[in-house]
């Protein structure tokens, strides 16, 4: 733990009657960095996210948030944070410009000046009634409200769920901006690339428990990713097995599947020897890039 | 005012519009009937000494005069429905219904304390059953003259705040309720069944001597008893519909503080 650092969680745990909930989670987001919290769906981001903003409050351990207990003092870190969660309601009969402009009310006018600039970078039309709006423009309208008064922290729970791919880039650049000005971002994801694209550190949870908290550089390191060769004429797996990089083979007929860690470079050298008709190679799940390498005893 | 009451106000205008004209509707009808009850005044009431005593207590009597056809027709039965309808399903609304549609996280990641958003949406809702009963006052005097309805400007007074009164006790319990589960369906079923059960209570009470001593739990005997459309406000009556709301108030500022939130 250090001074700096803007979320701390200790042990951090919420059970719930049934299996959901998280497990002694421990991990600090440092100021001014950009973490990534990658995990599948249901894994517990959000349980995590809305005990951070008082939501729900913990069965066990602490979290701190600008070194302050959400139960204690929420006010104190809501004026400080911007919150997107990954679903949520507009005030549907309300136009999107008087909702913005009661959000920046609820907040003291913090971010009304930010309200028009912010929804022509992601081109939200202001003068639309919220009923009559797309799910990708609700994301929008969700977005600005989070952004608007340029907090120092901001909270984002499966933020780029249904938007367009150009919407999602002005997105990215406006995490580059929080960055730039020193602010700090936690962004919960279940997509890797996105969590590669802007992150600088993540976490990885399942099923309620930490995985483990990397660098998103050495994350890649470890990624594993799964190649199939199709040969010419059936080839002997077993001179795969030998190299470091391999984690799995797995012969079919005259293919063969490889599951590998890091870079390709020696399975490609190896493949190459032999007549090589296709490769296929598929950016792997999130299950199958950390359940396995964390369960088969992959981890550092 | 602050924002989140303005905002509130404005979310329920729609309905307190639409409510207010269904109100006037109801009771221009009633108005209407009216010459032709006076007219036939001495079969009608010959035929409400044959009822059943219950409902007798009910109609509380002289049905034919204004006050008493009044009572009768609007503020012993529609009267109380339509406004706990209302009152039920908007205090059950206020904090489960935004919870359900997931926009409390929003409202409350601002700098808005969970207390002031229950104080200012409960301000709004006080503002809307003001306004429909104020409006319903108004329809009452106005629409009864024509048609020879009359009854003094301060008994209908009287009656609308104690209309508005027994209304906000059930919207504190529905809002109560809703702060406490979350949930709308549990904020309504249970406020429902309350008022249906303190209503019967309160009807059957006095016939039913086994009941007798059940009567003062039934908010509705503090309502109608006295009729305030001929003996005004009382203390007591007024104070008991206030306290039922206090209570209920402050029960939902406990209950949602200490609670988590469903996402």
């Amino acid at each position: 733990m250090d001074a700096d650092d803007v979320i701390v969680a200790e042990r951090l745990t919420k059970s719930y009657g049934s299996s959901r909930g998280i497990v002694e989670l421990s991990f600090s987001v440092r100021a001014g960095e950009v973490f990534g919290f990658l995990g599948p769906n249901g894994a517990g981001k959000s349980t995590t996210i809305r005990t951070m903003l008082d939501f729900i409050r913990p069965t066990d351990g602490r979290v701190t948030v600008f070194g302050t207990e959400p139960r204690i003092d929420p006010q104190a870190i809501h004026t400080r944070t911007g919150y997107m969660p990954g679903e949520f309601g507009l005030y549907e009969r309300m136009h999107v410009h008087a909702y913005l402009e009661a959000f920046a009310a609820f907040r003291a006018g913090a971010g009304r000046a930010r309200i028009e600039p912010l929804a022509e970078r992601l081109d939200l039309d202001l003068g639309r009634p919220i009923h009559e709006l797309s799910h990708g423009n609700k994301q929008k309208v969700g977005m600005v409200q989070a952004f608007m008064h340029e907090p120092e922290l901001l909270v984002l729970d499966e933020p780029t769920q249904g938007l367009d791919p150009l919407i999602q880039q002005t997105f990215y650049a406006l995490i580059d901006e929080v960055r730039a000005r020193g602010g700090t971002v936690f962004l919960s994801s279940h997509i890797l690339p996105e969590v590669e694209r802007v992150c600088d550190r993540v976490g990885i949870i399942r099923e309620g428990r930490l995985l483990t908290v990397d660098d998103v550089g050495d994350l890649k390191a470890k990624a594993l990713r799964s190649v199939i060769f199709h040969f010419a004429s059936p080839v002997d797996a077993s001179v795969f097995t030998p190299l470091p990089s391999v984690v799995a083979v797995d012969p079919r007929g005259d293919a063969i599947a490889l599951t590998v860690r890091g870079e390709l470079d020696e399975v490609v050298k190896e493949a190459a020897r032999h007549t090589v008709v296709n490769v296929e190679t598929r950016e792997p799940s999130l299950e199958e890039i950390f359940l396995r390498a964390y369960r088969d005893g992959g981890a550092p | 005012m602050s924002a989140l009451l303005g905002v509130s106000m404005r979310t329920q205008r729609r309905a307190v519009i639409g409510w207010g004209i269904g109100l006037a509707a109801v009771a221009t009808m009633y108005a209407a009937f009216y010459p032709s009850v006076k007219e036939s005044a001495s079969e009608l009431e010959g035929y409400l000494q044959n009822m059943p005593e219950a409902f007798r207590t009910l109609i509380g009597g002289d049905y034919t005069s204004p006050a008493g056809y009044l009572r009768a027709e609007l503020f012993s039965l529609l009267g109380p429905i339509l406004f706990l309808v209302y009152a039920v399903g908007a205090g059950g609304r206020t904090i489960a219904g935004e919870e359900e549609a997931r926009s409390l996280d929003l409202l409350l990641a601002t700098r808005l304390t969970r207390t002031q958003v229950v104080r200012d949406k409960a301000v709004a809702l006080l503002a809307a059953m003001c306004a429909l009963s104020a409006f319903l006052f108004v329809i009452v005097v106005v629409v009864g003259r024509p048609f020879d309805l009359t009854v003094p400007v301060e008994d209908a007074a009287a009656a609308c705040v104690m209309l508005l009164l027994i209304g906000l006790a059930f919207a504190s319990v529905a809002l109560a309720v809703g702060c406490a589960t979350g949930r709308k369906s549990r904020a309504y079923g249970v406020t429902g069944a309350i008022a249906v059960a303190t209503y019967i209570l309160n009807a059957l009470a006095p016939s039913v001597s086994a009941l007798g001593w059940t009567r003062p739990l039934s908010p509705f005997r503090w309502y109608l008893d006295p009729d305030p459309l001929t003996t005004g406000l009382h203390a007591a009556n007024v104070a008991v519909l206030l306290g039922i709301t206090v209570v209920g108030m402050a029960l939902s500022l406990l209950t949602f503080q200490r609670r988590d939130l469903a996402s």
